[in-house]
């Protein structure tokens, strides 16, 4: 599985960064991503931990750079990057009166296909995309002192999101998007806390674009 | 464009790469020892290291008769004692299964001891005071239970140092058997359990919510799981340090039993049973992530003990939640000194003055002597497991 994902990942870089000698449009994206966690964990397990203990995932806002290039006339290859930001996990459960038990910053590059509706000329093109997430959680630290470590992730994403043309070049966009990020947390104090979390984050990006 | 191109490659490459070498996180506790013999052992010496659920009688002279520490005893070890060494405890029986003696290797009593005495008494013997454990004693730390009421509880690091003192070094004939850590798990035990009724009584006087009283429960709980794990690794680091590493070749390192399953922890409160449990498991753990990988066995007595509990009538016991020593006849039989109904006072030899036992207790289908320690019979259980799992080994 994750081979053939990071094949078609290796493949589509490939394709994006192969650019011809072709004028083919690239357009640049800033703006702010909202994740949005709706997540799903097996508990928090281990020794000394409550019986029924969870964990819960707080939503993170941060600035967004993506960078989309036309491969065909209505298809572009986008890579959505973002300031990681940092995700904060509380206890739930049984025991919430434990509060925020770790934070991670989450590093977590997009490559979508996307399929651009309309004529290159309309002003409002809705268009909808495809492609695969990878997620990596790094300097994770737990107020409890414990030693965080989470697996990285390889998901499958999707986006719907609307391109609105100011002129040739600046526009505006906006997307909703998901992505498959399960994540397996260890950590490691006095005794060894246990969680796979599988986050099925909703996220909203809006921004301006400029095409050239 | 060039620039923009070569962070992208850069960006996914790097991506690509951590995704290769981001396997799932590591977790303590999962791997095993590994490269321990194999072949059958030519045995001359039983070297234990452990508490007292292994001494031979360390502390004898407590119970003597007379009163003033010479023999004869009424008690000595921590089961029913019965005259004439008949009450014996699971070292004794397996080092009779091998065909060896084993003695205490050190006796005595508030601040009086000696090593060795089966040397003193006959010089052909000095080979066999290998047995080490002694009641109370801690991985590392002097300070005992019982200490203070002057039981030597000579720690386990200084066990092993005494060994090689005596010895020089282990030799391929030492079948090592290392057991210890339950006093320092009931050390942590008695610190939770004090700083819990302080944390619950300012929480029932409303000095403090029921969110922050869980919550400093929680801490008090990481603090003694903290100082389990410590002594935990440091028995690990024993055993590969001063036992391994001096020469020692067939070592088994066995994990603690729960001592919430005994009638000592069907006392305690429900809220402070599983903690007990939760500490015990929480060594267990560390201990067995500090002999992974060494070439040591691992004798999982925790699981064997719980089946043991669950499952009595399978080992031949009948009760195993009443102590088979009566504590009101041991108050009296030592003058108001034990109040616990300790074992190391009780002596079950039939018409004697001195019998401690409770009436209708039977010490061989009995499992409990007092509130944690086993009856011969419950050592019975304990020595069949352990020479069960030794020929497993291949070693016997």
């Amino acid at each position: 599985m994750h081979k053939t994902i990071r094949t078609l990942t290796l493949l589509s870089t490939a394709t994006l960064l192969a650019g011809g000698a072709l004028a083919q449009a690239q357009t640049f994206k800033f703006g702010a991503i909202h994740y949005q966690p709706d997540a799903k964990t097996s508990g928090l397990t281990g020794l000394g931990v409550p019986a029924g203990a969870d964990v819960t995932v707080n939503s993170a806002t941060t600035a967004l750079f993506a960078y989309e290039r036309e491969i065909a006339p209505n298809m572009g290859l986008e890579l959505v990057l973002g300031l990681p930001p940092t995700i904060k996990a509380k206890a739930s459960g049984t025991a919430p009166f434990l509060g925020e038990v770790l934070s991670a910053k989450n590093v977590a590059p997009t490559l979508l296909l996307n399929y651009h509706f309309g004529e290159a000329s309309s002003q409002l093109r809705p268009y909808l995309g495809v492609g695969v997430n990878y997620t990596r959680f790094t300097g994770a630290t737990s107020p409890y002192g414990w030693q965080v470590s989470l697996s990285d992730s390889w998901g499958l994403a999707a986006q719907a999101g609307v391109n609105v043309s100011l002129g040739k070049q600046w526009g505006l966009f906006a997307s909703i998007g998901a992505a498959q990020v399960k994540t397996d947390l260890v950590a490691v104090g006095a005794s060894v806390l246990r969680s796979s979390i599988d986050l099925r984050p909703v996220v909203y990006t809006a921004g301006v674009a400029y095409k050239f | 464009m060039i620039n923009i191109r070569a962070a992208f490659v850069s960006l996914l490459g790097a991506a690509l790469l951590a995704a290769c070498g981001g396997s799932e996180p590591y977790i303590p506790g999962s791997g095993s020892p590994s490269g321990a013999p194999t072949t059958k052992g030519s045995f001359t010496a039983l070297v234990t290291f452990g508490d007292s659920l292994s001494d031979l009688g360390a502390y004898a002279p407590a119970t003597s008769l007379t009163g003033n520490g010479a023999a004869p005893y009424f008690g000595g070890k921590f089961t029913t004692n019965v005259d004439g060494n008949l009450g014996k405890v699971w070292v004794e029986n397996l080092a009779t299964t091998m065909g060896l003696l084993v003695t205490p290797a050190e006796v005595g009593f508030a601040g009086s001891s000696v090593k060795c005495p089966a040397k003193l008494a006959n010089a052909a013997l000095a080979g066999t005071c290998t047995a080490y454990g002694q009641g109370g004693s801690r991985v590392t730390d002097i300070n005992g239970i019982g200490r203070t009421g002057g039981a030597l509880t000579v720690p386990m690091v200084t066990q092993v140092a005494n060994h090689l003192a005596a010895f020089g070094s282990f030799k391929d004939s030492d079948l090592v058997l290392v057991w210890g850590g339950n006093n320092d798990i009931f050390t942590q035990f008695s610190i939770f359990s004090a700083a819990a009724t302080t944390i619950q009584t300012d929480a029932a006087t409303g000095k403090i919510t029921a969110d922050q009283a869980n919550k400093l429960l929680f801490d008090a709980q990481t603090a003694a799981q903290s100082a389990a794990k410590a002594a935990a690794l440091e028995l690990a680091a024993l055993v590969k340090t001063q036992i391994l590493a001096k020469g020692a070749k067939y070592v088994a390192v066995f994990n603690l039993p729960d001592s919430s399953s005994t009638p000592f922890g069907s006392t305690l409160p429900a809220t402070a049973r599983p903690v007990l449990s939760t500490l015990v498991d929480t060594f267990n753990l560390w201990l067995r992530e500090g002999v992974t990988g060494l070439p040591v066995q691992w004798v999982d007595q925790n699981t064997a003990g719980k089946d043991v509990y669950a499952n009595p009538a399978k080992y031949g016991l009948v009760n195993n939640s009443v102590p088979a020593c009566d504590a009101a006849k041991i108050l009296a039989i030592t003058s108001g000194a034990v109040t616990d109904g300790s074992s190391l006072f009780c002596n079950a030899t039939p018409g004697v003055p001195y019998n401690g036992l409770r009436a209708g207790a039977d010490i061989d289908t009995w499992q409990f002597a007092d509130g944690v320690h086993p009856t011969p019979g419950g050592h019975k259980v304990i020595s069949n497991f352990v020479t069960t799992q030794l020929r497993a080994f291949g070693w016997l």
